[in-house]
């Protein structure tokens, strides 16, 4: 028996089990949660998710935390919305508006990770409280940005060409899973066949070691919080396209989501350990729980609270899980 | 001589935020005449002694290189519990009350950073989850309102100054006792210096930490007493994020976030200085939407400045390794 419970919770895949094991909980509660309905919906909600848990793992796997990702989506957000709203966007009505809006996102994501990475990297200083100070600026330039093209609270009237991104798809297939699966394929191809992956892993593992070894540190930490602040640049695609408005208060609540379910899935706060397929199930988990709980009806701040038992619970499942890991090498 | 060029910049980087303070009370007092006014500086102290009580807390948690995220919700689940249920209480005794539940707050937090070894971020990013849900529910997220003895006590004073003042001046007053003249304080920069060699050494670790989390909870809950009293009103958004100026308020003071480094008066001074900024903002009319990008920019300094310094005083000890005798051997030992 001790045993057994030891192997499971050592598995890689403890957290589809306990998914599986949640649903089959609220079946008779909630009989809708198994429904291809259902589950349509929970992987569209958790497409943006993933896109932000995949670049946070890069971050993750460095030893490092990124915690600007929200307030980089919100800023692109608004930045590429003033650019195109046909209510007097800089490019309005210019067919080359959309193109520019969406190399506008990535350059943002692109030069918020860089500044990030410099600052951890050149200067020293620790990420969480780089990536907090970004998040606070950032957030509070993107309130501003939008005080300044338009008297409400967010920036609407985007191109039709743009929204496509979010609701359109090829044979069935949505455009946003679509991008999704791509980047998934890609940063599992990175990390687990690249000389850049091992790097990540070296890095994150023991720096110094990393160093000795001829690792190029700095630049491959850089590289980490860059990755990561593409993929927020590409989430914020995803997410503003669907609301079809730009909006400073973009993602603001997921950034909690997006490293509890890193960590649920097994991704070390402390570096060195993380997989692309760990973080798919831990965000598949945080999908489903919240989905769950919305089909109960619970309130929103009930749904809060339980997030973050789910967190702390996987939390301790994490430390029992390398304190038997720890007494299995010994 | 590179060694005294080092010390140099070392001596600059510690005295900086006490230049920062002089720039910007020189840069406000030209822009704005009325900011050097007696009242206004009485305005500034009262309005933040609810982050310096707080920071009070938290500059030891740092100094044992943790953090604690968690205490904005702690101070919105006690206003929420004192307004909604205990209304009528004397202020004495709301704040003795909110003092309880931050200490019990704290408590879970050390339960599970010491009893489970769980990294503190990871637990107190989760309490801070639960302890937001929590106080939205009880609140239905409908505002809360303070009781008639809470908000005399956020309006009073004794001898013209403040009650949120003295509550402030008091908490200082014995955290530097505790710090400077205690086996406890002596413990906390041992433990965040080097938490292994303090183990070896006979240091109840695991207890100095415990406390350290029961404590940091308790001033929050005390913080939060002082800020439910002066805004009379706890809405959803009480107590949302504080936990960034108060962490901004002690690395301003000087406070490491690597541990083993600083003190409370610094976090005391940093929470002053943050507030200074915000007051000769609004007394410059600038545009609000501007304000957290200022204070972003202030913080950045700040940790900019400690990074620096640690980078100097890592400097510094590496130099002495070289020296050591050892490395010769290990050397002859590897060929």
């Amino acid at each position: 028996m001790w045993r057994f419970l030891r192997r499971l919770l050592t598995s890689e895949y403890l957290v589809l089990l306990l998914t599986a094991l949640y649903v089959l909980c609220l079946w008779p509660f909630a009989p809708e949660i198994v429904s291809a309905q259902t589950a349509l919906e929970v992987i569209m909600a958790m497409l943006p998710l993933l896109l932000l848990a995949i670049g946070q793992t890069f971050v993750l796997i460095v030893a490092g935390i990124d915690l600007s990702i929200t307030s980089t989506m919100a800023f692109s957000s608004v930045v590429a919305a003033a650019l195109m709203t046909g209510d007097g966007g800089y490019l309005a009505g210019n067919a080359l508006a959309v193109p520019v809006a969406l190399i506008a996102f990535l350059l943002i994501g692109l030069a918020v990770g860089c500044a990030n990475g410099l600052c951890v990297v050149r200067l020293g200083m620790p990420s969480f409280m780089v990536t907090l100070v970004a998040q606070t600026f950032l957030s509070g330039a993107a309130i501003w940005f939008t005080s300044l093209h338009s008297t409400s609270v967010s920036i609407g009237d985007l191109p039709a060409a743009f929204s496509v991104i979010g609701r359109g798809g090829i044979a069935g297939i949505p455009y946003a899973l679509l991008l999704c699966l791509v980047v998934a394929f890609a940063a599992h191809w990175l990390l687990g066949r690249t000389t850049l992956g091992r790097w990540l892993y070296a890095v994150g593992n023991n720096p110094r070691a990393a160093t000795v070894s001829g690792v190029p540190t700095g630049r491959v930490i850089i590289i980490a919080f860059v990755l990561s602040g593409f993929c927020a640049a590409l989430a914020s695609i995803v997410y503003t396209s669907r609301l079809e408005t730009g909006t400073p208060v973009l993602g603001q609540r997921v950034l909690l989501d997006v490293i509890g379910a890193a960590v649920i899935g097994g991704v070390s706060l402390f570096g060195g350990r993380g997989k692309i397929s760990w973080v798919i199930l831990g965000v598949l988990f945080l999908s489903v729980v919240d989905k769950g709980l919305q089909l109960l009806g619970l309130s929103q701040s009930i749904v809060f609270a339980v997030k973050g038992g789910v967190i702390l619970l996987a939390a301790i499942i994490d430390a029992l899980r390398s304190r038997i890991l720890v007494r299995v090498a010994a | 001589m590179q060694t005294s060029s080092t010390r140099a910049s070392l001596a600059v980087l510690r005295s900086a935020p006490a230049l920062l303070f002089v720039a910007v009370v020189v840069l406000f007092a030209i822009l704005a005449p009325r900011f050097l006014e007696v009242q206004n500086f009485a305005n500034i102290l009262t309005q933040s002694a609810n982050v310096a009580i707080v920071a009070v807390g938290m500059t030891f948690v740092l100094l044992l290189a943790g953090v604690d995220l968690s205490v904005g919700a702690a101070m919105y689940v006690c206003a929420a519990v004192a307004g909604l249920y205990f209304k009528d209480l004397p202020a004495p005794a709301a704040m003795a009350l909110m003092t309880a539940i931050g200490a019990l707050f704290g408590a879970i937090n050390a339960l599970f950073i010491v009893g489970l070894g769980i990294a503190a971020f990871i637990v107190t990013l989760a309490t801070l989850f639960v302890g937001r849900g929590l106080a939205l529910h009880l609140s239905q997220t409908k505002m809360v309102f303070a009781g008639d003895p809470v908000l005399a006590f956020g309006q009073g004073g004794f001898l013209g100054i403040s009650y949120a003042v003295w509550t402030m001046a008091i908490v200082l007053l014995l955290a530097l006792w505790v710090q400077q003249w205690t086996p406890y304080g002596r413990y906390l920069y041992a433990i965040g210096a080097d938490r292994e060699g303090a183990r070896k050494a006979g240091i109840p670790v695991r207890r100095v930490v415990f406390a350290t989390y029961v404590l940091c909870g308790t001033l929050a809950g005390l913080g939060g007493f002082v800020s439910f009293s002066q805004v009379a009103a706890a809405s959803s958004g009480f107590g949302l994020q504080k936990e960034f100026p108060v962490i901004a308020a002690a690395v301003l003071g000087g406070t490491s976030l690597f541990g083993g480094r600083g003190g409370v008066l610094g976090s005391v001074f940093g929470a002053i200085l943050i507030q200074t900024v915000q007051n000769g903002l609004v007394l410059l009319n600038a545009n609000p939407y501007l304000y957290p990008l200022v204070i972003s920019a202030i913080i950045f300094i700040a940790v900019l400045l400690d990074s620096q310094r640690t980078r100097i005083l890592a400097r510094l000890t590496r130099r002495q390794i070289r020296i050591e005798p050892g490395v010769e051997a290990r050397r002859s030992t590897a060929t």
